[in-house]
């Protein structure tokens, strides 16, 4: 579990993934069908629920450790292999926030969950490749705020990588202030 | 729950703690040695030159009671030379090394280390003495290079010789370190590391919020592949059965 204080754990653990029901629940279902009628989640019925609650209906087995989960947890789409094929084939050009605003945090409570070598891989270099064009775009700020090319970029990254932007920038932008500091004497 | 200020010296901090450094100074005025925190200063009878802390150099030099010499390292040779090193196809890779340590003092644990003894007082890099005085090493750059060579370019201008060169030179030098520190992002890893012997102190305080997060992030990502590969270990350990070789491919893969 990620620290209970953490404001970054609590928003992650609020992003949701696709849970498909093993069993029947009464007077539970959400539908915006029906309007929050309460009519009963029959199984094999598939709702998107925020992570902290799919992760216990898949883990949790009520009636004894050989018996199946409530619910089986899938693979949420923002970590399909249509995203992984876009991100191994060039990172730099994917809008993460598009998929999920934190991205490597639900990437990261998802390898955790599925055993996956290869999206954990792909995972590791995409924070890589894209933490030095941050580097790179942190440097020249002119250009990330008046959006063109890197504009782009930028508001496609997602709410760990804004965060290393700023330390990257916060960095230089401290380092300048000293100088000008400094020479005024 | 955590300090709202970030871990380790913003580069402020290391601008002040930089003024702690000795400088030489050549007095013009006679003024008696000082009780100071950092340690008493020498009396100052021109025209003999005295080491004093930096911040008080500057003061003395912005009264004109004193003028400044710029430390070795801070002359057009010797930063040439500097440079030349940096931008070397084969030492393009490193970092100018830092000076050298002062012979040691106290007996070494093992052969010709002594700095890993717990009763060991030896100094190294911010602590060094004489790293911007007269006495200083010529061909290397000390800890404070960056913030040194700044303050006294900016309060000290006409003590040097040739100051355009110095500061055309001091520029260049900061930003193909920049570079090979940017090139150093590239290999980052969860447990991986860049070497950074020779860095300095403000060059580390402005990379440091960057490094800290991509190491961390990483290894966030890393984790459940780190423990997975963990609990293998223990079960074949505990089975009795791990060969050898399996495990070597394991290393390989995470290489």
């Amino acid at each position: 579990m990620a620290s209970y204080y953490s404001p970054t754990a609590i928003l992650t653990d609020a992003q949701k993934a696709p849970a498909t029901f093993s069993l029947a629940v009464p007077a539970l279902s959400h539908s915006p069908l029906n309007n929050n009628s309460g009519t009963p989640i029959t199984p094999a019925t598939t709702l998107d629920l925020p992570l902290w609650l799919a992760e216990m209906l898949a883990v949790s087995r009520p009636s004894g450790p050989a018996s199946a989960p409530l619910a089986t947890l899938d693979m949420p789409s923002a970590l399909g292999p249509k995203v992984m094929n876009a991100l191994t084939a060039d990172a730099t050009s994917v809008e993460l926030r598009q998929q999920a605003q934190w991205f490597y945090g639900l990437g990261e409570r998802m390898l955790e969950l599925f055993e996956d070598e290869e999206m954990g891989a792909v995972l590791l270099t995409t924070f890589k490749q894209r933490a030095l064009e941050i580097a790179d775009k942190a440097q020249n700020t002119r250009t990330a705020q008046q959006g063109g090319d890197s504009g782009d970029f930028m508001s496609g990254l997602d709410e760990t990588e804004r965060q290393l932007f700023r330390a990257a920038h916060d960095g230089t932008h401290a380092v300048k202030r000293w100088f000008e500091a400094t020479s005024r004497g | 729950m955590a300090l709202p200020l970030p871990p380790g010296l913003t580069p402020s901090e290391v601008g002040f703690l930089c003024e702690m450094e000795h400088v030489t100074v050549i007095p013009r005025q006679t003024l008696d040695g000082l009780e100071l925190l950092g340690g008493p200063t020498g009396a100052l009878k021109p025209p003999f030159p005295t080491p004093l802390p930096l911040w008080l150099a500057l003061l003395l030099k912005k009264q004109r009671r004193a003028n400044i010499t710029p430390p070795p390292w801070l002359s057009v040779d010797a930063l040439t030379q500097i440079l030349d090193f940096e931008t070397d196809e084969r030492t393009a890779e490193l970092f100018s090394p830092s000076p050298n340590l002062p012979p040691a003092t106290t007996t070494a644990p093992l052969e010709g280390d002594p700095y890993l003894a717990h009763d060991s007082l030896e100094l190294s890099a911010p602590f060094l003495k004489d790293a911007a005085t007269a006495r200083a090493q010529a061909d290397a750059l000390p800890y404070h290079w960056l913030e040194i060579g700044h303050l006294l370019i900016t309060h000290a201008p006409d003590d040097f010789e040739d100051l355009d060169a110095v500061r055309k030179l001091l520029r260049d030098l900061r930003e193909v370190r920049m570079s090979k520190l940017r090139k150093g992002f590239e290999v980052l890893d969860a447990g991986g590391g860049v070497k950074m012997n020779g860095v300095g102190g403000m060059e580390i305080a402005e990379v440091r919020g960057f490094v800290g997060g991509v190491v961390d992030g990483l290894r966030k990502l890393n984790r459940s592949r780190e423990e997975s590969r963990k609990e293998r270990e223990t079960e074949e350990r505990e089975n009795g059965f791990g060969s050898s070789s399996y495990r070597d491919d394991e290393d390989e893969d995470m290489l």
